[in-house]
């Protein structure tokens, strides 16, 4: 059954992002699971986040971290059975916490039962579920994602002896989406999963599910089709149901995706995440501003969903040539760090560990507009493994404890699904829940204090933004408002202290209060509002009049 | 007759041996204010010296024209002459100062004129330098100014402009001395006042074009006139 | 004490917003809206195409401007850049101004540049002419990269120059300071140049600021301090020199450049007494351009202005000059100009014997240097005369000879310097 609750609540949520396989092991065999998701649910509801969403868990040849799909009604066995999930799904919405999964709508893996019998034969009932052709040379010119492992969008079939069409890994054949039994089943499987009680799904890859001769191939009308089709259905039958879309565009191109309320009800702001980084580097806030000013409007029912980081490479897709060339040689200077047009590194690497900074870009998810998500392992620190290849590097074992395994699993070292993080600063006895439970002032005890923060105003979720441009370029501020409710956020992009001089000059009378601790600040008044800020500083304060 | 005129004669001899024994310690005094007064005056000349040396009057007055000038007058130099001049004036306010010991009816007003004559002589002197001091420089300056523009009669000008300034600088040192005063400011009025009113007629008939260029130059901006034939030389 | 005259409130409050930086900018102005518009876009493109990782402000120092120029500086957004030069700004480009005065003192404009450059611990100044009308975005790194990446102090410009553009600089400031500091600076007076912030900071904490002459001819004097401290100097190539706007006024111009030379000797002495012959410093690009371009002079005005000077100012050149070398001058003042000459020895003890009477201040040192400039157009006629016809290698040859010229005369200037002759 879907939790209950107002419509909309995705927009004051702030979502956990988990993989089954890293965060607990409970049956010793070296890969987290289901059951062992359920019994980590009382810590995932002491963080204070309101929703889980799953990778992808489902049956799969796991060649692509299980977005390579060969089943897509059932568990795969490393992680559980069904029932193990339904027990999670009822646990978890016990604690009044939703629960988000994937759906991998554009493509499977080749092992699925339907590519199987789409290539078996030419003349095969599903042949048309994917996209074939004698030759390679159509939609040419469409980009190629994986650029550091694929050739070409089309892959040679030897059994069907023709091309088939994969926007991803080739062993992940593109479904095709012009097939009405292809969307229909889709359906069904969204249909089966939301009986089951699902709050929403993230549908990834969703950019490419039509193609076009003549065109990109990605945001093209007919998509949208296919997702007004889809919401329609959900709407009518699941209301309250969630749709999250993951594409990776200018937001420009990305506004289509919510259409007149009718398509999905959140898109990941990806463009925002590089320039937050790159903002923080250049101790400039014009990246974020721009990036920002130039987001057109969403119907009032949508939202972005803002990150930090994922289970994916940092993507450098929607920057400028400058941009990413700039944000390679400060953030990832040894080229083991950088995977297809991005940075394949978790949060606090990328901040050199420095708490001050991990802090600030934590400051800046949770206070701009959008539902943030916050990627396992990133709420205590965790580090990467560059060297595991692909993005595995940043989807290594949860860190429970400094004990065996990190608490992760009491099986064998060797027979983990992905080794830990072992060295001084990162390994497991060195950064993890236990010990970090134990300090008030550990950086898990603080993520737990501003999700609290966060989830005490409506505005946060919900409100406008208006950006002030204080002379001093180096600090970010903002007007959050809704209704009566008003919140200034001020953020030091600087690693030194800065002073800067706002212009509330609308909200003269008002006092501040600073949401952390609590204290009062000097009335707003005529002359402009001065605040002096150590580095990496923020502050959110509440506006009041009195 | 010869007792009374022997009589008369010792009594003549006396009083003026009581005259002379009256006014001799007064000499005396007269004499030691006198010395004493030389001292002082040379002392005096001798630190006026080293401070007109150490503060480069020289230049000062070479500057002024005023050396050249003493140069051609086969006079020594403006710091001696100086230092003498200080000397002369010291020794002989002591001098007079000795001089009215003696008590001699009617001299003490002409010394206290002349000791309340010395202010205004030295005001008129300082008047007389720097006057000399600015004709030279202005006239030099104009000198300089019309020959860069390629001004014809810059000479003219320039030997105009020291007249001008030295009559001026005389005509005060007349007034402050009080000789002649309503003739020199009469004078000088009359004469700057003609010559201000032949120039002004001249430049307005004669340089009309000249004062609207000039004027258009300074007021109106934006539009600066180059020179066909200047070339840059920075 | 000068210096927090120098910065007003409102400045330091546009300081403190800016904060620190790699590159400053610092543009001079006095009422130049109708050339500042294509300097900016220049500065602006040359930062996002060489420096587009940098922290840049652009600083402008305004001596009261009526036509709105530091409104048009402040105004420019370097995202407009964009739309013309496809290159796009990573930052935010600051660009302040401040009114230092309510008429023009170049000396005070560059020493609150300066001021700046060193509150905001610019690790490199450049200072560009407002009238730069011939500027490219490359000349910001031509005079910056050196500064910035390879540590040296001062960078000056060498420009493509109409063959008798710059007189002055070639017959005097030049080679003057050529002989007298040892090195060969081609261009000792400019008004573009880059400078470290070392050498910034340096400079503006000399004492010599409360000297007009100092104030007058600051560029002059921070050629000649680079010179002759512990400073790593060179020059670089630019391009097509514009016109400078005073150029008509060439008392004006002597009195900032040839007035601050010869006050630079008093306080140099020392050092530059012992200095004989020059050596050349490294330069980036050509070592000298020039463009055969015709030019309309009128040498019969030169001459006779040089004529009229040499009769009109005899008494004052009696008290500068030799009599040997009045003269002489006196002699070619009656020649015509098909016969004129100003020989170059002739001229180096000329300006030698001046600078001595400007060390002595035989008469005020402003009529002094005002007085050079009748001999100056002579000279002037003598150089149109010798390279009128000269290709660029005859005109460099020439240059080279009259600056040897100044260079063997040296030991005269010391003697007439200690009232030996």
């Amino acid at each position: 059954m879907l939790l209950k609750g107002q419509a909309g609540w995705y927009k004051d949520a702030i979502i956990y992002q988990v993989h089954v396989r890293s965060f607990s092991d409970s049956n010793g065999d070296g890969i987290g699971d289901f059951q062992g998701l359920a019994q980590r649910l009382d810590y995932v509801q002491e963080l204070g986040v309101s929703a889980i969403w799953v990778m992808p868990f489902c049956p799969s040849p796991l060649r692509d971290d299980g977005y390579d799909i060969s089943d897509y009604r059932s568990v795969h066995p490393s992680y559980g059975t069904l029932e193990d999930f339904k027990a999670f799904l009822l646990g978890a919405h016990d604690r009044g916490i939703r629960v988000i999964i994937e759906m991998v709508a554009n493509h499977t893996s080749d092992q699925h039962p339907w590519f199987l019998e789409s290539r078996a034969s030419r003349d095969n009932p599903k042949r048309d579920w994917y996209v074939w052709s004698d030759t390679d040379t159509g939609y040419r010119g469409t980009r190629i994602i994986f650029l550091d492992t694929e050739m070409s969008n089309w892959a040679w079939d030897p059994i069907s002896k023709s091309y088939y069409w994969h926007r991803f890994f080739s062993h992940q054949p593109d479904l095709n989406y012009d097939n009405p039994a292809v969307r229909e089943e889709m359906w069904n499987v969204m249909k089966f999963w939301l009986e089951l009680g699902v709050d929403g799904f993230r549908l990834d890859a969703v950019p490419y599910l039509i193609e076009r001769e003549g065109t990109s191939c990605e945001n093209l009308p007919e998509t949208h089709e296919v997702i007004r089709e889809l919401r329609k259905k959900v709407d009518d039958q699941f209301p309250g149901a969630m749709l999250l879309a993951e594409a990776n565009q200018w937001p420009a191109d990305l506004r289509p995706y919510f259409g007149n309320a009718d398509e999905f009800h959140m898109a990941f702001h990806f463009p925002l995440m590089p320039r937050m980084f790159m903002g923080l580097r250049l101790e400039d806030r014009k990246p974020i501003t721009e990036i920002l000013q130039q987001t057109p409007e969403i119907p009032a029912s949508c939202q972005w969903c803002l990150f930090l980081r994922n289970h994916d490479e940092l993507t450098l897709e929607m920057v400028t040539d400058i941009e990413r060339d700039y944000m390679y040689d400060l953030y990832a200077r040894d080229k083991a760090m950088r995977l297809n047009l991005g940075i394949r590194r978790r949060l606090a690497p990328l901040l050199d560990n420095d708490r001050r900074r991990i802090e600030l870009m934590n400051g800046m998810l949770m206070s701009l507009p959008g539902t943030p998500i916050i990627y396992y392992g990133d709420e205590i620190g965790m580090g990467d493994n560059v060297y595991l290849g692909d993005r595995h590097g940043v989807r290594t074992p949860m860190q429970w404890s400094g004990g065996w395994n990190g608490g992760f699993s009491t099986a064998d070292p060797e027979s983990l699904y992905s080794p830990p993080i072992l060295n001084p600063v990162y390994g497991y006895q060195a950064v993890n829940v236990l010990s970090q439970k134990r300090s008030e002032h550990s950086l898990l005890s603080w993520m737990k204090h501003i999700i609290q923060i966060r989830r005490s105003s409506p505005v946060f979720g919900s409100g406008s933004i208006e950006f002030l441009y204080p002379a001093n370029h180096r600090v970010l501020a903002y007007v959050r408002q809704l209704g009566k409710d008003t919140v200034l956020v001020v953020n030091n992009l600087s690693s030194a202290a800065q002073a800067v001089e706002l212009d509330l000059r609308r909200y003269k009378g008002n006092i501040l209060i600073e949401m952390f601790g609590r204290n009062v600040f000097p009335r707003i008044g005529d002359l402009p509002y001065l605040l002096t800020m150590g580095p990496y500083q923020f502050y959110w304060f509440r506006l009041r009049r009195i | 007759m010869r007792e009374i005129i022997i009589t008369e004669l010792t009594q003549a001899f006396q009083d003026l041996l009581r005259g002379f024994a009256h006014y001799l310690p007064r000499l005396i005094v007269m004499l030691i204010i006198a010395f004493v007064g030389w001292m002082i005056a040379y002392l005096l000349k001798v630190l006026v010296h080293s401070i007109l040396r150490l503060t480069k009057f020289s230049k000062l007055s070479e500057n002024a024209g005023a050396t050249q000038l003493l140069n051609q007058a086969a006079l020594p130099s403006s710091t001696e002459l100086l230092s003498r001049f200080v000397f002369w004036v010291a020794w002989v306010g002591f001098i007079l100062l000795g001089v009215s010991v003696l008590g001699i009816v009617g001299l003490q007003e002409y010394i206290s004129e002349f000791f309340l004559f010395l202010p205004r002589l030295f005001v008129a002197l300082v008047i007389l330098f720097f006057g000399l001091l600015a004709a030279s420089f202005f006239s030099r300056a104009a000198l300089l100014a019309a020959v860069n523009v390629n001004f014809r009669s810059s000479r003219l000008l320039s030997i105009s402009i020291r007249i001008i300034i030295s009559i001026f600088a005389l005509s005060m040192v007349f007034e402050v001395l009080g000789v002649a005063k309503e003739t020199m400011l009469i004078t000088f009025g009359t004469v700057f006042g003609a010559v201000m009113l032949s120039l002004a007629i001249a430049f307005g008939i004669g340089g009309k074009d000249v004062a609207r260029e000039f004027l258009e130059k300074k007021i109106v901006t934006g539009k600066k006139e180059e020179k066909e034939d200047e070339l840059s030389p920075l | 004490m000068a210096e927090e005259m120098l910065l007003t409130d409102d400045f330091l409050r546009q300081l403190i917003n800016v904060g620190e930086v790699d590159i400053l900018v610092g543009l001079r102005t006095h009422n130049n809206a109708d050339t500042i518009e294509p300097v900016i876009r220049a500065i602006q493109t040359g930062i996002l195409q060489c420096f587009p990782r940098e922290r840049v402000v652009i600083v402008n120092a305004d001596g009261g401007s009526q036509d709105k120029t530091p409104e048009l500086i402040v105004g420019a957004s370097i995202d407009d850049v964009w739309s013309v030069s496809k290159v796009y700004a990573l930052r935010t480009l600051h660009s302040i101004s401040t009114r230092y005065a309510t008429s023009p003192e170049p000396g005070t404009a560059l020493r609150t540049i300066l001021a700046a450059a060193d509150l905001l611990h610019a690790k490199a100044c450049v200072v560009f002419s407002p009238d730069s009308t011939t500027i490219e975005p490359d000349w910001l790194q031509r005079l910056v990269r050196p500064v910035y990446n390879d540590n040296f102090d001062l960078v000056s410009p060498i420009y493509r120059r109409q063959k008798f553009e710059g007189a002055l600089i070639q017959n005097l400031l030049y080679p003057m300071t050529r002989a007298i500091y040892g090195y060969r600076v081609r261009e000792p007076y400019a008004s573009e140049f880059a400078i470290s912030g070392r050498l910034a900071s340096d400079f503006l904490n000399k004492e010599s600021w409360n000297d007009e002459s100092s104030r007058l001819g600051a560029e002059i004097h921070l050629t000649i301090a680079a010179l002759t401290g512990t400073y790593r100097v060179c020059q670089s190539f630019l391009g097509p020199k514009a016109r400078d706007r005073s150029a008509g006024d060439l008392v004006a111009a002597m009195r900032r450049t040839v007035g601050a030379l010869f006050s630079s000797l008093d306080s140099d002495f020392p050092l530059w007494s012992t200095i004989s012959g020059s050596q050349p410093v490294p330069t980036l690009g050509a070592q000298s351009e020039v463009v055969m371009e015709p030019a309309r002079v009128n040498r019969k005005r030169l001459r006779e202005m040089f004529a009229t000077g040499v009769a009109q100012l005899e008494p004052v050149f009696r008290s500068i000059l030799s009599e040997s070398t009045l003269s002489e001058l006196q002699r070619i003042a009656t020649l015509e100009v098909s016969e004129f000459n100003y020989p170059a020895d002739l001229w180096a003890k000329t300006v030698f014997e001046f600078a001595a009477s400007y060390h002595k201040s035989v008469i005020s040192r402003d009529h002094i240097v005002q007085a050079l400039v009748p001999l100056y157009r002579g000279r002037t006629l003598t150089f149109l005369l010798e390279n009128r016809d000269g290709s660029g290698e005859d005109i460099e040859r020439n240059s080279e000879s009259l600056c040897a010229d100044f260079e063997l005369l040296k030991p005269y200037l010391l003697e007439v310097w200690a009232d030996r002759k």
